[in-house]
């Protein structure tokens, strides 16, 4: 398998920083079509033993989301009626640390750190959530598409965050 | 010393004039709060874990309850017992894991030595102690007591003084857990892998009362209804709107006594162990249907609806939330102070299930549950706020008052799905507890 279609850290990186800017700026609808169409969100339970390689069919996570859901998620967040985001909270999405560490088969393997900040109207702290993204990065045509984004929280509970129902 | 138990009531009712009041300092009062953790959680029995989480001799899992760390363990005898973590020597945890398997617990501090039933092998030293300091037992780790139905085992803090966990639950609450077993022919359901472990800034029977209220469905979960209509966009199987307009046509909302209450409704979500949607495809209808015709033939047709199609929101009092909904979820809510409280939350499943059930399960759970589910969320928004308004509103009575029923004892009441009977029964458990005229003793 050649390496031609692989993606660069520097595509990687910039493709990862519009997703987070599009994500700080409440624009879901661009970001739910970062999205391929067979494509999967996920963020593992902040118990699990095997983060990467766990299995959503098998255990229970936070977020384990297909396209449908991915889409759901972007539309429903952006509803006034989705209490636990009106009014839209303030957030910030820093992903540092991005490298490729694979690719395969037309699919770029690409790690990254994040910490998520948010100040919402529910909670008087800013609350956090920080850890590693795995990304499985493709090419359609000449736009990156993400194939599936595994978010690993740093984190042993959401005791200290309450929820979680902004995206990462 | 006995605790002082509540001078005056909180609660104010009147079934002539069809008002049932709570006084909102039982959400917002940490005089109120301290008292409850004396005398209900001191007295109540409260879940504790599944035996499905420490299937083998050694396994152990370390929990929070009430504030107690215990240790929930099977031992190497093959019995399950729960003791205080905690070394009797200096106080140190005897362990520091969550879960595991050991053949001991070692105290990391001065390295004293406890079996898997939390009796002292070793003080690692030869000298200084008499040969029969330990002969009381003293120096064991201490016990909890507790009993075990349908998997679930509960501990109680009042030890052998507490009713039996049996009559405690009662006829109600243990046909409905016996309902839930039956979803595996072998009554074998287990706690799948994964835990829920988040938070909301609310008094813990705000949760209670939102765990089984089919009152705020249709204004909370607006949204998640309408991504439900969206999927089943082309299938015939389910009318979202339509059902839910039909709401109070089935099921009703119960008061079962001891303050325990369920909600039984129809809600078009699907159940994966009787209730099949099109979106799940054919090869699970056919697993659904032949559960279904193994469970007519067990228990008869009625019986056999009632588990594949009923959603039941049940809560065992005071803090436990069994829902056999969408998914079969253990949910407790632990109090940590009047305006706090910790949720941790397991998915159930028959062990016999097919992987494809299993895995729509777990999808279902977190498509409406948890910290980042399209319905738990908003009702953690809703609770935030509440507490807020609680904590700085004049306005001093909360309104419990929708379908109160003429009944002599409203601990055993049923009304119409989207009313307050079955919370009222919680209230008037509560209230007697609290004034002491209901002990929860033998």
């Amino acid at each position: 398998m050649s390496n031609s279609g692989a993606i660069s850290r520097a595509e990687a990186e910039e493709f990862l920083y519009h997703e987070a800017e599009l994500l700080d700026d409440w624009r879901l609808q661009e970001w739910k079509d970062l999205y391929a169409d067979d494509s999967r969100y996920e963020v593992t339970s902040t118990d699990c033993e095997d983060p990467l390689s766990a299995d959503p069919a098998k255990a229970l996570f936070l977020v384990a989301d297909k396209k449908d859901r991915i889409d759901g998620r972007a539309n429903r967040l952006l509803k006034s009626k989705a209490h636990a985001e009106y009014p839209l909270s303030k957030v910030r999405h820093l992903y540092t640390n991005v490298r490729v560490v694979g690719h395969e088969e037309g699919v770029t393997k690409v790690r990254a750190n994040f910490l998520v900040l948010r100040s919402g109207y529910d909670r008087e702290q800013t609350t956090q959530y920080m850890g590693e993204f795995h990304y499985s990065l493709i090419r359609e045509g000449d736009a990156i598409r993400i194939r599936s984004k595994r978010g690993v929280l740093d984190l042993n509970s959401l005791y200290n965050q309450g929820q979680m129902a902004i995206i990462l | 010393m006995d605790t002082q138990t509540l001078a005056k009531s909180l609660i104010d009712v009147d079934q002539k004039k069809k008002y049932f009041r709570i006084h909102r300092s039982a959400y917002k009062s940490e005089e109120v709060f301290q008292k409850e953790m004396e005398l209900i959680f001191n007295k109540c029995w409260l879940y504790l874990g599944h035996r499905t989480e420490i299937p083998n001799k050694g396994d152990f899992v370390v929990r929070n309850v009430a504030g107690r760390n215990l240790i929930f363990q099977h031992t190497r005898k093959g019995e399950i017992v729960a003791f205080y973590n905690a070394c009797t020597h200096r106080g140190a945890a005897v362990c520091w894991d969550k879960k595991g398997n050991t053949k001991v617990h070692s105290c990391r501090y001065h390295g004293w030595v406890f079996d898997t039933e939390g009796k002292l092998k070793s003080m690692n030293t030869e000298s200084g102690y008499s040969d029969d300091i330990n002969d009381d037992g003293h120096l064991d780790l201490p016990t909890a007591r507790i009993e075990e139905y349908a998997g679930l085992y509960f501990v109680n803090f009042n030890g052998d003084k507490a009713i039996s966990l049996h009559d405690y639950l009662g006829d109600y609450v243990r046909g409905v857990l016996d309902a839930i077993q039956l979803q595996s022919p072998s009554r074998d359901m287990v706690i799948l892998p994964g835990e829920h472990a988040y938070s909301i800034n609310a008094n813990y029977k705000l949760l209670v009362e939102n765990s089984a209220d089919g009152y705020h469905l249709g204004p909370v979960h607006q949204t998640y209804l309408e991504f439900l209509q969206e999927r089943y966009e082309g299938s015939k199987d389910a009318d979202v709107h339509g059902t839910m307009s039909n709401y109070t046509a089935k099921g009703g909302a119960k008061a079962v006594g001891n303050g325990h209450y369920i909600l039984e409704s129809n809600v078009p979500t699907g159940r994966p162990v009787g209730y099949w949607i099109a979106p799940w495809g054919p090869e699970a209808k056919k697993e659904i249907e032949a559960t279904r015709a193994r469970l007519e033939k067990e228990v008869g047709f009625d019986q056999m609806e009632y588990i594949c199609e009923m959603q039941k929101n049940m809560v065992i009092f005071p803090n436990l939330v069994i829902n056999d909904i969408l998914a079969t979820t253990i949910r407790t809510i632990e109090p940590t102070s009047a305006g706090t409280m910790k949720v941790n939350a397991w998915c159930l499943a028959p062990r016999e299930e097919s992987d494809l059930l299993k895995s729509i399960r777990l999808d279902n759970f977190v498509s409406f549950l948890g910290p980042a589910g399209f319905g738990s969320p908003d009702d953690g928004s809703m609770l935030n706020s509440a507490q807020r308004a609680i904590n700085a509103a004049p306005t001093e009575w909360t309104e419990l008052s929708k379908e109160l029923q003429d009944v002599d004892d409203l601990r055993v009441a049923t009304g119409l799905p989207d009313g307050e009977t079955h919370m009222q029964g919680y209230w008037t458990q509560w209230d007697l507890v609290m004034r002491g005229i209901e002990t929860l003793e033998k």
